[in-house]
């Protein structure tokens, strides 16, 4: 049986996530994950040592190791116990899914355990009577995450797909009905909503997508106003193990620390850095450069000394970013005059550097995940709506083709999104073909 | 008391397939009608085919039945639909002589030499052992040990019109009755169903002035792989409608209406509602469509197609006669609804076999479907299944995606139906594989392994796959860019490739199919139209087809996690009570069957896999 893996706690903000593996490869994928001193594991010890979520990010955990038959599923067991936080866990999970692991359906372990005879048939059956219960939960609150107005948008979304299919099946079952045949103007006005509709959807979920991927912070400013210092007091002591690297150019490079559970990028470092040490010319053209990618800026000012031309240039190209304006070296007297909505740091004494990384992470990541939200359900929920946008090129670039082809990537479409509340049965179109069109013999 | 191997009871549409697969396969067979008079009758509509159940026509053909050829040889006119819609959705319809239709179908009926055709009225079925001993009206008892029940809708059937119920089958022949409780004593459950036909006019008294004609299309093929002719359009059809005083008087007149008033307990289809219910739930339309159909070459009497009714014969008159162009119609017929008993098909298995009587067969209408296609469909394979079980051998169940027949017996049997079951091309999945054009293709090998296939079908068969393998490999030749081919592009408004390219690139540009490359290039003169167009469709549509065909291997696997027979549902008490329920009744074959039950949960579908898993190791 294969290697599965799950997210054994309920997920939200809570102070410990326990990733769970069962299956016969689990010690192996665990090792491959897992830097620990120890040669030897041996059962039912707790380990302390390192995950590598991604090259060169480490995040602290224990592992401890349940040798079949002795474990709760009768299989090999791996249990990680890492920082709370949506993210982490899900990262770990995706780690070991990475090194050959399978997601866990719902209920599975139980399953596992009962098959391997660990629990009696009169345990086996309680539990999986609540299976169907839990992947009723699993769907609800897969909808609850965006406060139940995805599940709305989804059905509203295949309805007027089911509408546009019933017309098109009617015109391919009754053909010598007198009904006008749908134009694909038409079909295609529809499916251009529903796509506006899908990445308002996206949109929607981004709050998700961001804990996926971590936020990206760019740091600009004149040079000399602290943002070298800045960047070092928020990669503060983890800066020794978040060394990044993506790519090869200094000039992308990106370093990277957690903070609540989510990542946060800090963006084209190698500029801020470079500026210390070269002219300091080229400064504001390298902040400004690292801008596009970003989801939240960080305008440092300087506490100290008057406003000049330059800050009030970057001011100019930042005004359509998400930005946190900062005030650094307030450890010096206060200078500047212009006042905004602002957080006075000092990198120095390291004042309010928490409370920045707070704002980073609530400026973007504005609803909390519900507690009962299950992070693969969402994952698959991702992956559908992923899935449909996919069916929805196919749909644009089958324009040229007669309708029958159309008809059927819409029904793929259809079912996908179905997918997501559950609704795929073919019946719906057959009866609106029966209700909406006058049809007999 | 007579031995036979097996017996068909009914010899509608399912029940000739049945009986002539059965003797086709060695079977000495005997088949029982009502009325002989009644063989292979077309009591409604005189056509065959249509959108999907056309496609139900060419499998029937090619897994070796007669419904196809018959058509063929008897048809009036014949259409392709939907030929501007793509390949997926069309379907050959032809207006069938009515007349002639009965007497070719009774003709290969008593040609063939192990089938015995009778007429008969069963009245009874008792069991003894592995026996099944019938009984007809006149006190005869045949004995078999497989039996096929395609009665149609005569189980205790009553005509309605108006206030007048007559106990009678369709058109006034005798209605079955006995059989009904015979089965009810045998454990099953009926029930009931209605359906109706709309009146006959005579010809003369319409006037085709006020209405629009409908041809035939010209040249093309029937739904019969054997047929080398094309067939020829002797007669046409006629649309006309109804007008604001026809709805007027149907308004008028709704307490006369059976189906509106509730006296019509059975229940009828929505897609064929009577005039009376369309116009009560279609109020804001103004006027509806209806056909006028010939029903024969020999005969003046035209069917009204759209105008169906159970309205009193005189508001019937008045009705007619506020149509256009039949304002002085003259009825031959009146229309009639009709009720009858039917079974519920949960009962039975995919292979059309009474789950709880091994060799009890149900074929056609009697299994709540409707129309002459859905009842051959069903009739081939209750014979092909009988005949299977009669040599001990395993039986057939076609797929969802191997034929519209698939789709057809899952349906039943899986979901069950409300009502009386049409076949539409919205019910089948995977429609751009299941077409009209490939059924041979799809189904012949299957019917040639269980034996009904006979040796100069499969010929074609496999002459049309060489030559189809043929034009493939041509098409992978390359042709140099010259005049002629630049030429050719261009005439096309298609882009002139830079370097050499092969006819199978050519297919790829949107204007471009393989007829206009038959016309310009000599190597492809010589194939028919019939093999290009296919090999045309798996060209053109090829990405299409094999993301279907990923689709369908993505299903099959479901389908051959196999359930044993003896599987004890209600000792899962993790499965909800409503899916325990359903499983029960209908005992799917497979996973993938258990999950298109209605009320059985994907979570039940995860539950049930690991228990059955579990099971099977003991």
């Amino acid at each position: 049986m294969k290697t599965i893996v799950s997210i054994s706690t309920p997920l939200g903000r809570g102070a410990i996530s326990i990733v769970r593996m069962s299956g016969k490869d689990s010690l192996k994928i665990a090792l491959k994950v897992f830097h620990l001193k120890e040669r030897e594991i041996k059962p039912r010890y707790m380990y302390f040592g390192k995950l590598e979520i991604e090259k060169g990010v480490f995040e602290e955990c224990l592992m401890v190791y349940f040798k079949a038959p002795n474990s709760y599923t009768g299989e090999d067991i791996v249990e990680f116990q890492i920082h709370g936080g949506v993210l982490l866990a899900q990262k770990v999970v995706e780690l070991c899914v990475k090194k050959g692991c399978s997601l866990a359906e719902s209920g599975e372990f139980s399953k596992r355990a009962f098959l391997n005879g660990k629990i009696t048939l009169d345990k086996a059956e309680a539990i999986i009577g609540e299976i169907n219960a839990e992947s009723e939960a699993e769907l609800n609150s897969s909808l609850k995450i965006t406060n139940g107005k995805l599940a709305e948008k989804i059905d509203e979304e295949q309805k007027k797909l089911t509408e546009l299919l019933a017309e098109i099946e009617v015109s391919f079952d009754y053909p010598e009905y007198d009904y006008e045949d749908i134009v694909k103007a038409k079909v295609y006005d529809v499916i251009r909503k529903i796509k506006k509709e899908n990445d308002e959807i996206i949109e929607m979920s981004k709050s998700a997508v961001y804990l996926k991927n971590g936020i990206n912070v760019a740091i600009v400013g004149r040079a000399n106003v602290g943002k070298s210092s800045l960047l070092n007091a928020l990669l503060g002591e983890e800066r020794a193990i978040v060394t990044d690297i993506e790519g090869t150019t200094r000039d992308s490079l990106k370093e990277s620390f957690m903070h609540k559970g989510v990542k946060i990028n800090l963006i084209d470092t190698a500029g801020i850095r470079k500026t210390d040490d070269v002219v300091e010319k080229i400064g504001i053209e390298k902040s400004l450069k690292s801008l596009k990618s970003a989801d939240v800026v960080l305008f440092v000012r300087d506490g100290s000394s008057s406003e000049t031309e330059e800050d009030r240039e970057i001011k100019q190209n930042i005004k359509d970013k998400v930005v946190i304006n900062i005030i650094n070296k307030t450890d010096k007297p206060r200078v500047l005059k212009e006042k905004e909505n602002e957080v006075e740091v000092s990198a120095i004494t390291n004042k309010n550097i928490n409370l920045l990384k707070d704002m980073i992470v609530e400026t973007i990541i504005k609803n909390d995940i519900d507690a009962n939200a299950l992070i693969l359900t969402n994952e698959r929920q991702l992956a559908t709506l992923k899935k449909c946008d996919e069916w929805i090129e196919k749909i644009f670039k089958a324009k040229e083709l007669s309708m029958d082809v159309i008809a059927m990537l819409i029904k793929n479409l259809w079912k996908e999104l179905g997918k997501i509340t559950g609704n795929t049965e073919n019946e719906d179109i057959i009866s609106l073909i029966f209700s909406k069109f006058c049809l007999g013999k | 008391m007579e031995n036979f191997d097996a017996i068909v009871i009914g010899a509608g549409h399912a029940g000739c397939e049945s009986a002539l697969a059965l003797a086709r396969m060695g079977n000495k067979t005997l088949l029982l009608t009502i009325s002989l008079d009644a063989v292979a009758f077309l009591a409604c509509n005189p056509s065959i085919g249509g959108t999907a159940k056309g496609q139900l026509v060419s499998e029937i053909d090619a897994l070796g039945g007669e419904m196809g050829i018959i058509a063929d040889r008897t048809a009036l006119q014949i259409r392709m639909l939907n030929s501007g819609k793509g390949p997926a959705v069309q379907s050959l319809r032809a207006q069938a002589d009515k007349n002639a239709y009965h007497m070719e179908m009774k003709k290969v009926l008593e040609g063939e030499k192990n089938l015995y055709l009778r007429q008969g009225e069963v009245v009874d079925i008792s069991l003894d052992g592995d026996e099944k001993i019938i009984t007809t009206s006149v006190g005869l008892k045949y004995k078999a040990r497989a039996v096929v029940l395609a009665t149609g809708v005569y189980l205790e059937s009553e005509i309605i019109i108006g206030k007048t119920r007559e106990k009678t089958g369709p058109n006034g022949f005798k209605n079955s009755h006995g059989l009904s409780d015979s089965l009810e004593k045998l454990g099953l459950k009926l029930l009931r169903f209605k359906t109706g036909t709309p009146v006959r006019l005579h010809r003369r008294s319409i006037d085709f002035s006020k209405m629009e004609v409908q041809y035939g299309d010209e040249y093309i093929s029937g739904f019969s792989y054997l047929t080398k002719h094309k067939i020829e359009n002797k007669k046409d059809c006629y649309l006309t409608y109804t007008t604001s005083k026809t709805h007027e008087i149907i308004r008028n007149n709704l307490d006369k209406a059976p189906a509106i008033t509730g006296e019509i307990v059975g229940v009828g289809p929505r897609y064929c509602p009577s005039i009376e219910t369309k116009v009560v739930r279609f109020a804001d339309k103004e006027r509806h469509q209806l056909f006028l159909e010939p029903e024969a070459e020999n005969t003046e009497e035209m069917y009204l197609q759209g105008f169906s009714t159970s309205m009193p014969a005189d508001i019937q008159k008045e009705m007619v006669e506020s149509v256009i162009g039949l304002e002085h119609a003259e009825i031959m017929r009146d229309a009639y609804a009709i009720e009858y008993d039917c079974i519920d098909p949960t009962e039975l298995n995919p292979t059309l076999e009474l789950k709880k009587i091994k060799g009890l067969f149900f074929a056609g209408q009697i299994n709540g479907t409707s129309g002459y296609e859905e009842a051959g469909a069903q009739g081939i394979v209750a014979g092909i299944n009988a005949a299977l079980y009669l040599a001990n051998k395993e039986m057939l169940v076609l797929k969802r995606s191997d034929a519209y027949i698939g789709v057809l017996i899952d349906d039943i049997v899986t979901k069950g139906t409300n009502e009386p079951y049409r076949m539409m091309t919205s019910r089948a999945e995977y429609r751009l594989k299941l077409r009209q054009d490939n059924a041979d293709l799809r189904l012949t090998e299957i019917g040639r392994k269980v034996g009904l296939v006979s040796d100069k079908r499969y010929q074609i068969f496999l002459d049309k796959k060489s030559k189809m393998k043929e034009v493939e490999e041509i098409l992978n030749k390359k042709v140099k860019v010259d005049e002629k081919l630049v030429n050719f592009y261009s005439s096309h408004n298609e882009s002139v490739p830079k370097e050499s390219v092969r006819y199978r690139d050519m297919l790829k540009r949107a204007n471009i199919d393989i007829f206009d490359i038959q016309k310009e290039f000599d190597e492809f003169k010589d194939y028919d139209y019939d093999i290009l167009e296919k090999v045309n469709i798996n060209m053109k549509y090829e990405g299409y087809l094999k993301q279907q065909e990923e689709e369908i291997e993505k299903a099959l696997a479901n389908e051959k996690i196999t359930i044993p027979e003896d599987f004890d549902y209600s000792a899962i008490k993790g499965l909800r009570q409503e899916a325990i329920e359903k499983l029960i009744k209908i005992k799917p074959l497979n996973i993938g069957q258990a999950s298109r039950i209605s009320g059985v949960s994907p979570a039940d579908i995860s539950v049930l896999s690991v228990y059955v898993k579990k099971f099977k190791r003991g």
